[in-house]
């Protein structure tokens, strides 16, 4: 018996490891979830996004960090294909976007979910109906919508809330369930466009722990544009876990886990001005850095 | 960009977005349920102005002509020129103005507001395209609705028309009614229903461009509402001159 059982664990962490070892060994990636080559816009005589060139990897967040008007959102309607560059170009998980026709982004923003700066809810639907937009569109059945639409509202812990109209939610409320709406359909890309804009701490808080969650439990790549320094702190120095109890945990980096899937972009007038590590970020020289970092 | 590229771009614009709706109509998903809902809004929503403005168009055209119609000892033709002056010019135009008024204001605002909230772009991030999904059903709704409003105006029209006539001015309502049914051709009811058609399509494009190129948050959605009921109304009397010829021509009524 007990040999059944060794026999049993042994086999299971084999089978652990080498789905881990592929995973990691995976050849598919080494492809980029997001990357822009050389890529400029300008509208009329500004120029938004100058010769911008950066890769997001599979399971890696970037954190784009910058002032009102650095091109941070642009950044993001590129990839989803709402805007199209002058020069350059867009890749979205190794497929060149940048010429593509509305009907082929249709089929690429599948792959993508996008969350907004103030959730953009639609008002005339309900929470549910909200969260169940695609797949209603998809004309995928009720009985699999439901089911699917309670996962996504218990993720960002809003079930009860499945009933309400927009205009009932407060503000943390609203991007939360913009959140579950972007996750329908298990995308491997998220877009957050200042998610905590305007937000209380705490809520804020609630916001970057289901960004770590997606990106620590669930291989999810995201770019997360922000100017808020908080953000950064929470993201680049905790990670998410499930304890022994099977509830998820956010435990600080430190001489267990260093975390490297998390990376800083920081823009100024279209143009990168810094790309690294956290820690690289706050021993930077440059003036605007600084004065970014310090808040005054 | 001058006064005149603006305008060329506009005009290119506006007829791409209506080529979109309408490839839209024939492509899945359709969006029946939308168009239906769109139906009832533009459609059974406007009943009330339309029953009103038919039914006093056609009484103030009877106080207007009757006086004079009868200097001339012609006061049995009232029910002619009533009928003919509605079917033909004042049903279509009049109920195209008074649903640009109230429907065309109310789509480009909601389409605007549904840009400045990023709700259109949500809709493309999730995979769906909002020509489809909100364009091309207002566009079937007003296709449908419009018409059969100016059929309704006209009939309310000729009923203010009679109302007036006997109660006021008491002619013989067998008169009026006589006069009525030989003022109207095939030609007039044909006319009288492409007409709605056109103006439909005029309506249905221009708030739609306008709401969807909204810009500048809350102020933008009351300059686009403007633009879209001014810009419908003129286009609507303009295009109204150049149909009703083309229609004599096509007929062969001139």
């Amino acid at each position: 018996m007990s040999t059944e059982i060794h026999s049993t664990s042994d086999t299971i962490s084999e089978q652990a490891a080498e789905s881990t070892f592929h995973e990691v060994d995976d050849p598919g990636r080494e492809i980029p979830a997001i990357e822009f080559r050389n890529v400029v816009l300008a509208f009329d005589e500004r120029v938004i996004l100058n010769n911008l060139s950066f890769k997001v990897m599979k399971g890696e967040t970037k954190i784009i960090l910058g002032g009102s008007g650095g091109g941070k959102s642009t950044i993001i309607k590129l990839v989803l294909g709402l805007l199209k560059p002058d020069e350059g170009t867009v890749l979205v998980d190794g497929e060149d976007i940048t010429e593509h026709s509305e009907d082929q982004m249709m089929r690429v923003r599948k792959k993508i979910g996008m969350v907004f700066q103030e959730g953009a809810l639609f008002d005339s639907l309900s929470v549910y109906d909200n969260v169940a937009f695609r797949l209603h569109e998809q004309g995928v059945p009720e009985d699999e919508v439901e089911p699917e639409v309670r996962r996504m509202l218990r993720f960002v812990n809003l079930e009860d809330a499945i009933d309400k109209m927009p205009i009932e939610l407060s503000g943390g409320m609203r991007r939360r369930v913009g959140i579950a709406r972007a996750l329908v359909g298990d995308p491997k890309i998220v877009l957050f466009d200042e998610p905590t804009a305007g937000l209380d701490p705490p809520t804020a808080r609630t916001i970057c722990e289901l960004a770590m969650k997606l990106r620590d439990l669930e291989d999810v790549s995201s770019i997360f544009v922000t100017h808020e320094m908080n953000n950064l702190d929470y993201i680049c120095s905790e990670y998410a876990v499930v304890d022994e109890d099977g509830k998820v945990v956010f435990e600080r980096e430190g001489e267990r886990l260093c975390l490297i899937n998390s990376k800083v972009m920081m823009m100024r007038e279209g143009k990168v001005i810094f790309s690294g590590t956290d820690e690289r970020l706050r021993r930077a020289e440059d003036p605007y850095i600084m004065r970014f970092l310090r808040g005054h | 960009m001058n006064f005149a590229t603006r305008g060329l771009l506009e005009l290119q614009e506006t007829t791409l977005l209506a080529a979109r709706a309408f490839r839209g109509i024939f492509k899945r998903p359709r969006y029946l349920s939308e168009a239906i809902a769109q139906m009832d809004a533009i459609g059974v929503g406007s009943l009330t102005i339309i029953i009103l403005t038919g039914f006093f168009t056609g009484g103030v055209l009877t106080v207007q002509t009757f006086p004079t119609l009868k200097s001339y000892g012609a006061q049995s033709q009232t029910g002619y020129l009533v009928a003919v002056s509605l079917v033909r010019e004042l049903g279509p135009v009049l109920c195209a103005l008074m649903v640009t008024g109230r429907v065309g204001s109310a789509i480009s605002a909601e389409l605007g507001s549904m840009v400045v909230s990023q709700q259109i772009d949500a809709m493309r991030a999730l995979g769906t395209d909002p020509i489809r999904k909100l364009v091309a059903p207002r566009l079937w709704a007003l296709l449908v609705s419009l018409p059969l409003l100016t059929v309704l105006a006209d009939v309310l029209g000729i009923f203010g028309g009679w109302v007036t006539a006997v109660a006021l001015y008491s002619v013989s309502s067998s008169v009026f009614i006589s006069a009525v049914r030989d003022g109207i051709t095939t030609d007039d009811l044909i006319g009288g229903i492409v007409k709605p058609l056109v103006f439909s399509l005029i309506i249905g494009t221009i708030s739609c461009r306008q709401g969807l190129s909204t810009e500048g948050g809350t102020v933008g959605v009351g300059r686009s509402t403007t633009r879209a009921v001014v810009l419908a109304s003129i286009v609507v009397i303009i295009a109204d001159y150049f149909l009703a010829k083309a229609l004599q021509v096509i007929l062969g009524t001139q």
